[in-house]
């Protein structure tokens, strides 16, 4: 699903150039958060083996939610003279890398308050638990929050649709290296070292396309440092109106009572009534999912969905 | 996807609707495998005049009746015999078969290992409720181990079929198992055996929750359903040791499918290459 | 028996073969496109030689797993519109009852022969009997009218098994051709003239499908059937049905099909009916005989004559139903009647039934052997003179 978000830049846009996280006594903490699937590790796994590099001890950690695409996945990256704990304790990242909308603004607390970089693609993957209900075209649970409203309460902000740069590059999984040349400008490493350390990583095949997407990343960054702040478009809310009106045809001749339909819906929304026929009894609840219809061993419930225009005439 | 002919789909213009509603028991699962069978038929597009339903006795076998196309209600086990000489007969004609599981494998095994050993293009369903459910509920050859029946009060001793097994075994060129519960899958399964060139099989898992459910205190027909889904295994997953299935799961979805000749095809050509020969 | 036609010129048209190739090429000529069968001594050959000629007509051979896949293969291709046939011996004969009731009572036309060999049970495969006269008509459960024809040759195996697809298909019912194994196996010259025999065909459902019922007997009692692929979507059932074909337990609905279907082949006894009677008019003793038996009897009858005694055969060549007038007819001056017969005394019950009164005496063979000439030619001498 496109995302509705395009490129947003952020309103307030700090003045002072970039924080650039260095080679400094203390550790530098990166956290690379996303949805399964989207490239969290890859990112962790170049910025680790860069700093390696580049003569850091680098720890990097992380947690693969449950290894299934869809779920969350987070990746902390520290690196400096000397590291000790594995993770970064909440409150000291330094720069947060998000490759997903809300998965980015579930991490911001871990974010050191006022200094804390934020990097974030404005793609939204919406979890199928996000959905109030099941109804097509129903509201979603899916965080409200503008890039605007973020970036008032971080040091520095970028909110940057990596998804769509990397769609136009032709590869949309290429996003997280969009990404990775957007954290490239705030440390001290060369982008040359960046560039070999990328195209290690990534299959031959894809090199010059992820070489693309890192120096767009990059650009945009350093584009988005000189120009004027653009202006910050609100997400648009999901529209909530169903593409259809659900209408259930139930035969009384035909049902036996047998109550599939009342148990098997997922919705729950069928009882059997004082005859022991079934009748929808929440028709505001019901998906047209149709489970009802398909489980019916008597072929009486039919499930319609009729279109707005129908509707209309 | 496979559901995108759910909207366009009414099964009420597939059935004789003078015959409604069926005299299936509540909650019998064999009404949901006959809407998977006509939306199968439906996403065929078969032309029901030439579409011939050939079933057997038991309740499945009464299917036949309430499908608005060819049909015929013969005897106990022998509606894969009838079939093959209606559709030797008749190659332009789309022949299935509805059985259960006593009249496929007990009364009519001799006919199923043969049906599937010559190949002749024919689908039979075979709706598996693990009962004979109109004589009243007595052991069928499915019936699993330690089950109660009217013929097993001690509980069943005897091992039971793996139809399946036995019809790939027997050299069928298209086996497949589903449970009713899967609606859509199982629609797609017949739709795959309707399609395939030789004899397909299809096991459907049904329930008998009047009878066979009450009489081992299996509860509702949602539970029973709910029962099988959760003892089955899709194919797919048929390869790969870390998943949720157990290791006695019944597979379900295609388990075989070869391309062996088909044998009506294979008659009539050596019919022809003799004429050749010999005019 | 029947003579042949010295006119038929044709190079296939007089031809020395058995009984049992005969009824293969009868069934090739009267349009029998679908054979299923089993092995079986002593019916095998009529198999073998379809399975050879009928892929040359575009027809249909197929072995089945045994001898009730055959019967139900066989219905199964004539539901679907092809005259189709099935042979075997009494073993089989049994084992395929049930689906012949099915026939009757679904009233799909088709044919079965039974080369009748010695029983009970496995018996003398090898050796003839006339055993099957009561399984025949009686075999399959319920009550169900069928026809069953008795050839006695070779030539009239022929004929007879062109007329018995020709009354399935008027009549939609099975038909049952029974002789026994000599003449099965037995070899004379036939003259195949039934290619140019204009067989008779079923009667197919025509008009719009809201009108027609599929079990509607109409004028003649014989409902025109709806073949697959002409738009009439019927069902059809072993269970006892409406003039819809649909189920029903209605006792009217049962009483009226069922008198239908009895009554179905009562008005057509002017098409199934055939008999012959030999010197019958003026005979003292009527030999009533079918198959082997009859031929025998001829041979008896002649001898008798010579000897001056007036003795006379009535032979029923369609058995069932039975030609009950015919025989009170041939014997309305007998006073004696004479079944020789290769069982214990199955015709003998019938003829007892029907010449009710009359004096009637068997003369039994079961031994697996003809029965000879002179010994009816004894017996019925030795009646005619009183003893």
């Amino acid at each position: 699903m496109r995302d509705p978000v395009t490129t947003v830049r952020p309103a307030a846009w700090p003045k002072t150039p970039a924080l650039k996280v260095g080679p400094a006594d203390d550790a530098c903490n990166v956290l690379i958060v996303g949805v399964g699937g989207q490239g969290v590790i890859m990112v962790s796994k170049v910025l680790a083996l860069l700093a390696q590099s580049q003569g850091f001890e680098v720890k990097q950690s992380e947690v693969h939610g449950m290894a299934k695409r869809g779920g969350s996945v987070f990746s902390h990256v520290r690196f400096g003279k000397r590291v000790w704990s594995p993770t970064i304790p909440k409150g000291d990242v330094d720069i947060l890398v998000a490759l997903e909308w809300a998965e980015g603004l579930r991490w911001l607390p871990f974010l050191k308050a006022g200094s804390g970089i934020f990097i974030c693609d404005t793609k939204r993957i919406v979890p199928p638990f996000a959905c109030l209900n099941r109804k097509p075209g129903a509201p979603m649970r899916y965080s409200k929050e503008t890039p605007a409203e973020v970036v008032a309460h971080v040091g520095e902000a970028y909110a940057i649709d990596a998804t769509d740069m990397a769609e136009q590059l032709g590869n949309e999984r290429a996003a997280n290296v969009v990404l990775l040349g957007a954290l490239s400008t705030a440390l001290d490493f060369s982008s040359t070292d960046w560039e070999r350390t990328v195209a290690e990583f990534v299959p031959k095949k894809t090199i010059p396309v992820n070489l693309e997407a890192f120096r767009r990343g990059r650009g945009w960054i350093e584009d988005a440092r000189t120009s004027t702040p653009a202006v910050d478009v609100p997400a648009p809310t999901p529209a909530t109106a169903a593409p259809y009106r659900i209408r259930l045809d139930i035969n009384p001749a035909w049902c036996k009572s047998c109550d599939i339909c009342v148990k098997m819906c997922p919705e729950r929304c069928l009882i059997l009534n004082a005859e022991r026929i079934a009748e929808l009894a929440a028709p505001d609840k019901c998906t047209g999912c149709r489970l009802c219809e398909w489980l019916c061993p008597d072929f009486a419930i039919r499930v319609n969905l009729d279109a707005p225009e129908a509707l209309a005439r | 996807m496979y559901i995108e002919t759910a909207a366009d789909f009414d099964v009420t213009d597939y059935l004789r609707k003078e015959m409604m509603p069926h005299f299936l028991c509540p909650g019998c699962g064999h009404g949901i495998a006959l809407r998977a069978l006509l939306w199968a038929i439906h996403d065929l597009g078969l032309d029901r005049d030439k579409l011939a339903v050939v079933s057997g006795i038991g309740c499945a076998g009464r299917l036949s009746a309430y499908i608005d196309a060819n049909t015929f209600h013969v005897t106990h086990g022998r509606p894969l015999a009838y079939a093959t000489g209606l559709a030797l007969a008749r190659p332009d004609l789309h022949v299935v078969v509805i059985t259960g599981d006593g009249d496929c494998l007990a009364i009519g095994g001799n006919h199923l290992i043969h049906a599937c050993r010559r190949n002749l293009k024919l689908t039979c369903l075979m709706l598996n409720n693990e009962v004979y459910g109109m004589t009243g509920g007595q052991v069928s050859p499915t019936t699993s181990e330690t089950r109660l029946t009217t013929t097993t009060p001690l509980g069943n001793q005897e091992p039971h079929f793996d139809a399946c097994a036995l019809a790939t075994a027997a050299g069928a060129g298209f086996v497949g198992r589903e449970v009713t519960h899967h609606v859509p899958k199982l629609k797609e399964l017949i739709k795959a055996g309707l399609e395939h060139p030789g004899f397909a099989f299809v096991e459907v898992l049904s329930d008998c929750t009047e009878i066979f459910g009450r009489k081992n205190d299996m509860g509702s027909s949602s539970d029973m359903m709910m029962r099988q889904k959760s003892e089955i295994r899709p194919s797919a997953y048929l390869d790969t040791v870390d998943t949720p299935f157990r290791s006695n799961a019944l597979p379900t979805g295609v388990l075989t499918r070869n391309d062996r000749p088909e044998y009506g095809a294979a008659y009539r050509q050596a019919a022809s290459a003799r004429a050749g020969t010999s005019s | 028996m029947n003579a042949i036609d010295p006119t038929l010129t044709g190079k296939n048209a007089v031809k020395l073969i058995s009984g049992n190739h005969a009824c293969a090429l009868g069934a090739i000529a009267a349009g029998c496109r679908f054979f299923a069968g089993y092995p079986i001594t002593p019916s095998s050959e009529i198999a073998e030689r379809l399975a050879r000629s009928l892929p040359e007509v575009d027809g249909v051979f197929v072995q089945m797993e045994d001898e009730i896949a055959s019967i139900a293969a066989v219905i199964g291709a004539s539901m679907g519109g092809v005259k189709a046939m099935t042979a075997t011996s009494g073993p089989g004969f049994s084992l395929k009852q049930e689906n012949i009731g099915y026939a009757a009572g679904a009233e799909i036309p088709c044919v079965i022969v039974n080369v009748m060999r010695g029983g009970p049970s496995t018996g003398m495969p090898t050796r003839p009997s006339q055993a099957d006269i009561m399984q025949a008509r009686w075999g399959s459960h319920g009550d169900y009218p069928i026809i069953v024809l008795t050839p006695a040759s070779v030539s009239e195996i022929y004929s007879e098994t062109i007329r018995a697809f020709d009354l399935a298909e008027q009549c939609r019912t099975p038909v049952v051709l029974l002789y026994d194994q000599v003449i099965a196996q037995l070899s004379e010259t036939v003259a195949l003239d039934g290619a140019g025999h204009a067989s008779a065909t079923r009667k197919w459902a025509s008009g719009p499908r809201a009108d027609y019922k599929p079990y509607d007997g109409g004028s003649d009692a014989i409902p025109a059937m709806a073949k697959p692929g002409d738009g009439y979507r019927t069902h059809t059932t072993g269970l006892t049905h409406g003039e819809d074909g649909f189920p029903t337990q209605n006792p009217e609905a049962v009483t009226r099909n069922l008198s239908r279907l009895f009554s179905k082949l009562e008005r057509h006894r002017d098409l199934i009916d055939s008999s012959e009677a030999l010197h019958c008019d003026d005979a003292d003793v009527v030999i009533v005989a079918i198959g082997i038996s009859a031929r025998a009897a001829t041979r008896a009858v002649e001898q008798c004559r010579a000897q001056g005694a007036r003795v006379g055969l009535f032979r029923p060549i369609t058995f069932w139903p039975f030609p009950e007038m015919q025989l009170r007819q041939a014997t309305a001056n007998a006073r004696a009647v004479l079944v020789p017969e290769m069982n214990t005394g199955q015709l003998r019950l019938v003829v007892e039934r029907v010449l009710a009164g009359m004096p009637v005496e068997g003369i039994h063979l079961f031994s697996g052997e003809a029965i000879a000439p002179s010994d009816i030619a004894a017996r019925a001498t030795a009646l005619a003179r009183g003893a």
